[in-house]
């Protein structure tokens, strides 16, 4: 691990340049993480970010859609894109001796061209992707969770926006959140793995000479969640789908990592508490707890799918779990479980430069610091059980919202 | 189930004991029963290595099997089962299999209701008995560790095992046909399956480069034609598929109802319009993309323990990412042409799945 080195600089227009270089890997990752997404869409914009993201590829002043498409498989590489509610993220992993030609690629398309005609049929594209993901209850479910949970903080937003908001859509509209949005400043762009970086410097400094500075504010209401349960049937689910959301750590909190292996010691999906009360008796299908970090806050969320005759006992014992840890805390032994589990996974994730560029670039999107791998796998292995119970002391699930998505026969 | 059952403990160890077990050793494992084998895989950090190898001799020598877990596991199964209902893709092509092959090949790995409902433990440890056995298993390891610690650290787990191994089914088909399952879904599916050369055939590497140019990247042709051209669908694509000494393709695509007509025509005659043949460009991206994908998945040694043990299975020998790559690189214009011209993908399968019934 000792070839590892970071560098980072900011150009002149205010793009943070990032890279965590590895001359012994095989190939190079790199990528734009664009600090926007569906909490920033005004009034109207609805899925605007996203719509964006697949806008992106369809070409620029120099470049038709066909060019881009053509072009990223030249290189072979492995790329894409996605947008959430905090981030829109492009990215593409190439043998290195193709670093230049991707990074001229994907510069060149955070600049693009949005044409009327392309506009009118990725509108289509995107109808689709929302039917999709409605014909799919556990994504239904956490669009719905996450609108109930956060209720009016810009975070309740759906990232696809609805067929109703895609229909209305206007390329200006388009056209001007991109303006607000896609600034230098706004942005970073990282490199992990084996990358020349002097070189790799200068051509960004080239290729985004030209791009328009400005500042992109971002929105932070004040948030109370307010603790309930809803049930609601949906007439594309034929199993019953359950997720309880308590408040937890932003992604720039120290309590951060420690909240992980607190949300593995409850819903590691071997080995967590909630495997051995619900999966191992055959309540449910499936339970799996992990632990989701936005700007300014953070999400614990408890996830089940199984038979719906089971819905009310399985509500029981999730309860009853939560509160027993709440009241009782984490024992030794299942920490050191959760620990070495989340310590190796951290080693894995290590393993080729696309899985580093993820997590260089996100964590450096939140944090602005860089955090080896490394040095969070020693930290997480040094944890104790009070650092655990201390975050149990806020009683989180207490404050928890509990969401049903049942058949509908069921409700 | 009973790759399910083979967890609730094994050797010394109860099912939560030898969780934890792993646990203490870092392990991250998969498992799951597919159509011509069962899957257990584990990544750990090397230091782990002798001790998890002692586990899963347990699990899959020593499992116990225990009458108390029996009917949790059948519940699961069930649900397993009745979740297909929520993921349609899956479920048609689940069906497009089972309408394709008149052997059991077709048969679903979530199996079938009266089946899970009627299974007992007595015939389901009957069916260990006849189907765990060192003939027949393969074991795969890929990452930091020494070659010949493997064979010894094997040979001292593994070396006892014995038991012969279940016969292989030889592959039928039904005869090309169409079908559609109703279901009030948002969006229409569509599934196509064609015959195709088996791993190990001279054309194989052909038949390959033919699935990427169809479906490799974004400026494949289905990816331009029905996606980027038509804005037809969000999701489609081809993806080659084989079992022991059968290859197949199957292509795939969602849309809307009132498109889906014009897109399985679309989707069709992009499948068959390779028979035409395919232009240097296009070979030249599709043989890029698979050496850069070669070369990315060699950066993990879980994917490669995975080929490794498939290249086991199918070809009877493992191969090093030199081999298939020089493969693929011999494949010649020329060469593929003249495959797609004397073996042209036609007559499918179609399966379509939706609130009304598709036909092209």
């Amino acid at each position: 691990m000792s070839v590892l080195s970071f560098r980072e600089a900011t150009l002149p227009n205010g793009l943070r340049v990032i890279a965590e270089i590895n001359p012994e890997a095989k190939s190079v990752a790199l990528g734009y993480f664009v600090r926007t997404g569906s909490r920033d869409e005004l009034a109207g914009e609805e899925g605007i970010s996203h719509f964006l993201e697949h806008m992106v590829f369809k070409g620029t002043e120099r470049r038709s859609a066909w060019d881009v498409n053509r072009e990223f498989d030249e290189m072979g590489a492995k790329y894409n894109a996605f947008t959430n509610e905090e981030l829109t993220v492009f990215y593409g992993a190439v043998l290195p001796e193709f670093a230049p030609r991707l990074l001229d690629l994907l510069s060149d398309l955070m600049r693009p061209a949005i044409r009327e005609e392309e506009f009118e049929t990725e509108r289509k594209v995107i109808l689709e992707e929302i039917a999709l993901y409605r014909d799919r209850p556990h994504f239904v479910l956490y669009e719905r969770a996450q609108a109930a949970y956060f209720g009016r903080h810009p975070l309740a937003k759906p990232v696809l926006g609805t067929p109703e908001s895609i229909a209305r859509m206007t390329r200006s509209q388009m056209v001007s959140y991109h303006a607000r949005r896609y600034v230098p400043g706004n942005m970073t762009l990282a490199f992990a793995g084996n990358l020349d970086w002097e070189e790799m410097l200068t051509l960004a400094e080239q290729m985004t000479r030209g791009w328009a500075q400005g500042k992109a504010p971002r929105n932070h209401p004040s948030f109370t969640p307010k603790p309930r349960k809803v049930r609601e049937p949906y007439d594309k689910a034929s199993q019953a789908y359950g997720v309880f959301m308590a408040p937890g750590y932003a992604a720039s909190a120290v309590e951060r990592y420690a909240a992980r292996v607190l949300a593995d010691v409850l819903g590691d999906p071997d080995n967590g508490r909630l495997f051995w009360r619900l999966v191992d008796r055959g309540l449910v299908e499936t339970a799996t707890a992990f632990h989701h970090e936005f700007e300014e806050l953070g999400v614990y969320m408890v996830y089940v799918q199984g038979d719906p005759s089971n819905e009310a006992e399985v509500s029981q014992r999730i309860a009853e779990e939560l509160q027993q840890l709440e009241s009782d805390g984490v024992q030794q032994g299942e920490l050191e479980r959760a620990k070495l589990k989340t310590a190796t996974s951290l080693v894995f994730a290590g393993e080729t430069p696309l899985s580093r560029l993820f997590y260089l670039g996100l964590g450096y999107s939140y944090t602005g610091r860089y955090e080896a791998l490394d040095t969070v796998r020693r930290w997480v292995m040094h944890f104790e059980t009070f650092h655990l119970n201390e975050l149990l002391e806020q009683r989180p699930f207490t404050r928890a919202l509990e969401y049903w998505l049942v058949p509908p026969g069921d409700a | 189930m009973l790759e399910t059952w083979l967890w609730k403990g094994a050797g010394p160890r109860s099912a939560h004991a030898f969780a934890d077990a792993l646990d203490a050793l870092g392990v991250r494992r998969q498992s799951g029963a597919g159509v011509e084998y069962t899957t257990f895989s584990a990544s750990l950090l090397p230091e782990g290595f002798a001790a998890a190898l002692e586990l899963y001799a347990d699990l899959l020598m020593r499992p116990h099997l225990p009458d108390d877990a029996f009917e949790s596991v059948r519940a699961l199964a069930l649900q397993e089962l009745a979740a297909l209902e929520d993921q349609p893709p899956r479920k048609l092509l689940t069906r497009l299999r089972r309408e394709a092959f008149a052997s059991p090949h077709g048969q679903p790995v979530e199996g079938e209701r009266e089946t899970l409902e009627r299974m007992t433990p007595e015939a389901l440890r009957e069916e260990f008995q006849r189907r765990y056995g060192a003939r027949g298993s393969i074991l795969a390891v890929a990452g930091g560790v020494d070659p010949d610690e493997v064979i010894r650290l094997a040979q001292k787990h593994f070396g006892a095992w014995d038991g012969e191994a279940p016969e292989a089914p030889a592959v039928r088909l039904t005869k090309p046909h169409s079908f559609h399952l109703k279901q009030d879904t948002e969006q229409a599916q569509i599934g196509l399956f064609y015959k195709d050369v088996p791993p190990g055939h001279y054309d194989f590497y052909a038949s390959r480069l033919a699935s990427a140019v169809l479906s490799g990247g974004m400026s494949s042709r289905l990816f331009t034609e029905l996606r980027e051209k038509r804005g037809l669908v969000y999701a489609v694509s081809a993806s080659p598929g084989s079992v022991k000494g059968f290859g197949y393709l199957t292509a795939y695509a969602g849309t809307m109802p009132d498109r889906a007509k014009e897109t399985l025509r679309v989707l069709q005659q992009e499948v068959e319009r390779l028979a035409e043949g395919v232009s240097r460009e296009e070979l030249d991206r599709a043989k890029v993309g698979v050496r850069a994908e070669l070369v990315l998945s060699g950066e993990s040694s879980r994917a490669r323990a995975g080929a490794l043990a498939r290249d086991l299975f199918i070809l009877d020998r493992a191969r090093g990412l030199e081999e298939v790559e020089a493969e693929v690189m011999d494949v010649t214009l020329e060469r593929i042409n003249t495959f797609l011209a004397s073996r042209p993908y036609r007559d499918p399968w179609i399966g379509t799945l939706g609130p009304e019934g598709v036909t092209a």
